[in-house]
């Protein structure tokens, strides 16, 4: 494969521009997930220590192989939700290396309110498990939450893909030998009882572990009856009485000890195999994406620049360079595993749709898994181009795309708007793995234009109304409706409802990418075949 | 495979015959056996046709320097899809790929341009797209200005002819 020779100048004033402008966005970002990890209120900190209980990152440490990476998920979740009360959603999730075996975690933070449910937090664990079972990758539990945030209830509690999905989760992950350990940390309450019980392994710590389904105070309101948490439901009774839990262990460290040992057994998956190479580095320095990326949403910048810096030596091999040019199709290798690439390079037209397509046929006829770079303002709008069938040449691209059987991984590199979203794997065509980059934004269109959009509608309903059409009004609205719409459009925005996996610093796209490709190759390919294609 | 490479910027074939024990290298047709026998960085020893030679390398994209007997040689591996591209010649006039507005001319009327350059900026679908020049020229003439709207195929801007024979 030949390498793409890069056009970008870093000595440019443009670049310099750029990737002050992009440092800074990552500067931000890096502030955010460090205050989400680490800022937590005096007062949660020292309950912890009266209990005796670590830090939830301070297990993750003692648990993961040391020098070994770990890729955490979501990290921004419930950002903008909840006061800023529920940093990360008040859950850890990560890939990860422990006893030489690829897993996911997924941590309760009790550094934040007890470690509570809130409806974003459950909707992060079921997204881990969604991970676990797409990717068939053992979970370790560290459990360790005073259960749903009885506030919000109504949110977190009956509806299909809320906590019952947990559990239910639970018992696929199991049904398809995809193992689980449960660490029990903290009190499991209730629902959450059951994350240990449904696990196949547990281990309980004496003293602060505890399983029931309803707790000491609970059972003193419905029976009178009155008990302390050891003896309901504590390690000693679980491990010795009634066989809830498997292992008791004296400390923390010493629950995390057994859980290594205990994942220590577990026969190693075979990988699928996907056709690998020697992985190399890229030719061009990861740091010029700073310098790549514009400072303007409306600004381009060639995708080919981008890939020259993710994959494996900077080499790609591009497949019809000179069809359908505004998205970029192409071969590589990511960690020495080969990929293929879409990247779009402007508005999706007739041709590129079907270059897409074609190309997204290719993969899958060569079991290559998918990665997708979204850059899309949408698919190309106008009467000659609805003549010509843009609407079936992009309903052609989301069938194939849809109906791969090799996985798929998304980028969110810079815009991601309209039907452009569907047709490069946006969240709802189950990608294994979606990033995004801090300056990314996301909307069924524009800013700009849903405040016109939304303007007009208001002219219209004035003018029936028989009102004067005010333009101060209008323009109010415009600045208001506008300001509350851009701020949804932000990346951040996007990550804190989950929309993705979470946001990254671009440099460390080919790493996150290089594990998510590691990760997912751990389950069998799907069932090839597609859908009727509107010819 | 035939190998096409340039010495010191003649043309030769090159293709390998075997690999082991020796690489035996058939260079226009003539077959030569070669072993590399030892050195470090850029110093290297080899046996070629049973002489021994010693010499200094070193490499640039698909280019080799070699430093040998007081000489530099350059061997440039020549990649045919390189050739195939530079064979390609572009047209004079810039047409818009769609329908939309110009945000800002680059370029004035009279001004020499290579292929890349920017001409005009135009923005259409909310994304601002440059077009470039495809050839090198002189620019005749700018048919749009600034919040000018066109539409699909519209010739924008023009380079002069370009002149035959003696240019």
């Amino acid at each position: 494969m030949r390498r793409i020779t890069s056009a970008i100048n870093p000595a440019s004033a443009e670049f310099k521009t750029r990737a002050a402008r992009n440092r800074a966005r990552v500067a931000e970002f890096r502030e955010m997930q460090r205050a989400a990890r680490d800022d937590r209120p005096e007062r949660d900190i020292r309950r912890l220590e009266k209990h005796g209980k670590m830090r939830p990152r301070e297990r993750l440490e003692l648990l993961l192989d040391p020098g070994t990476p770990f890729l955490e998920l979501s990290s921004l979740a419930a950002n903008t939700e909840y006061d800023g009360e529920s940093p990360g959603a008040s859950i850890i999730t990560g890939l990860g290396i422990v006893s030489g075996r690829e897993v996911i975690i997924h941590a309760d933070d009790s550094s934040v309110k007890g470690g509570a449910w809130y409806p974003l937090s459950v909707k992060k664990i079921v997204r881990c498990l969604d991970i676990a079972l797409e990717n068939h990758l053992p979970v370790i539990h560290l459990c360790d939450s005073a259960g749903g945030f009885l506030p919000m209830q109504n949110q977190v509690f009956a509806d299909r893909y809320m906590a019952g999905r947990i559990f239910r989760n639970q018992c696929l992950l199991s049904k398809a030998g995809i193992k689980q350990l449960a660490l029990v940390f903290g009190q499991c309450t209730a629902g959450g009882a059951y994350v240990p019980g449904l696990s196949d392994y547990n281990v309980i710590v004496r003293g602060t572990g505890a399983v029931f389904l309803g707790g000491p105070p609970l059972v003193k309101a419905a029976t009178g009856e009155e008990v302390t948490a050891e003896e309901l439901g504590g390690a000693e009774m679980h491990t010795s009485v009634s066989g809830t839990c498997d292992y008791p262990a004296e400390t923390e460290e010493e629950a995390i000890a057994i859980g290594r040992e205990i994942v220590q057994q577990w026969e190693k998956p075979k990988k699928w195999e996907c056709q690998r190479d020697d992985p190399v580095p890229p030719h061009y320095d990861p740091q010029d994406l700073y310098g790549i990326l514009p400072d303007d949403i409306k600004k381009g910048f060639d995708m080919r620049e981008v890939i020259a810096r993710i994959v494996d030596g900077s080499r790609f091999h591009e497949y019809q360079p000179d069809y359908g040019t505004t998205l970029v199709c192409g071969f590589a290798n990511i960690w020495g595993w080969k990929v293929g690439v879409l990247g779009n390079n402007g508005v999706l037209f007739n041709d590129s749709a079907l270059k897409g397509a074609h190309f997204i046929e290719l993969c899958n006829q060569n079991n290559t898994p998918l990665v997708f770079l979204q850059n899309i303002t949408g698919y190309m709008i106008g009467r000659e181009y609805e003549r010509e069938g843009i609407t079936k040449d992009g309903a052609k691209m989301i069938m194939a795309m849809t109906c791969s059987h090799v996985p798929k991984f998304t980028v969110m590199c810079n815009g991601s708007f309209g039907a452009g979203n569907y047709g490069m794997c946006g969240r709802a065509f189950d990608g294994r793995f979606m990033f995004a980059w801090p300056n990314s934004q996301i909307g069924v269109m524009g800013g700009e234009q849903a405040a016109n959009t939304l303007a007009d509608v208001k002219a219209a309903q004035m003018k029936r109304n028989g009102e004067e059409v005010d333009d101060t009004v209008l323009e109010a609205l415009r600045e208001t409706t506008g300001k509350a719409y851009m701020e949804q459009l932000s990346a951040y925005y996007a990550t804190s409802h989950l929309w993705d996996d979470g946001i990254i610093d671009p440099v460390d796209t080919r790493n996150a990418l290089g594990m998510a490709i590691t990760s997912a190759l751990n389950a069998p390919l799907g069932t090839p075949g597609y859908g009727v294609l509107r010819l | 495979m035939k190998l096409k490479l340039r010495l010191n910027g003649t043309p030769h074939e090159m293709d390998i015959a075997a690999l082991k024990p020796d690489l035996e290298l058939r260079i226009d047709g003539r077959g030569h056996a070669l072993r590399e026998t030892g050195g470090t960085g850029a110093l290297r020893h080899a046996r070629i046709d049973g002489e021994d030679i010693t010499y200094h390398q070193a490499r640039s994209g698909n280019r080799a320097f070699l430093h040998l007997g007081g000489r530099t040689w350059i061997v440039e591996f020549v990649d045919p899809r390189d050739a195939a591209r530079e064979k390609v010649q572009g047209s004079g006039d810039i047409r818009a790929p769609m329908p939309g507005v110009v945000v800002s001319v680059e370029k004035q009327p009279g001004d020499p341009v290579t292929a890349g350059d920017t001409i005009l900026t135009i923005e259409s679908m909310k994304l601002q797209t440059n077009l470039t020049a495809e050839r090198d020229g002189v620019l005749a003439e700018i048919l749009k200005s600034e919040g000018d709207v066109f539409e699909k195929g519209a010739i924008v801007a023009r380079l002069q002819e370009e002149e035959d024979g003696d240019a």
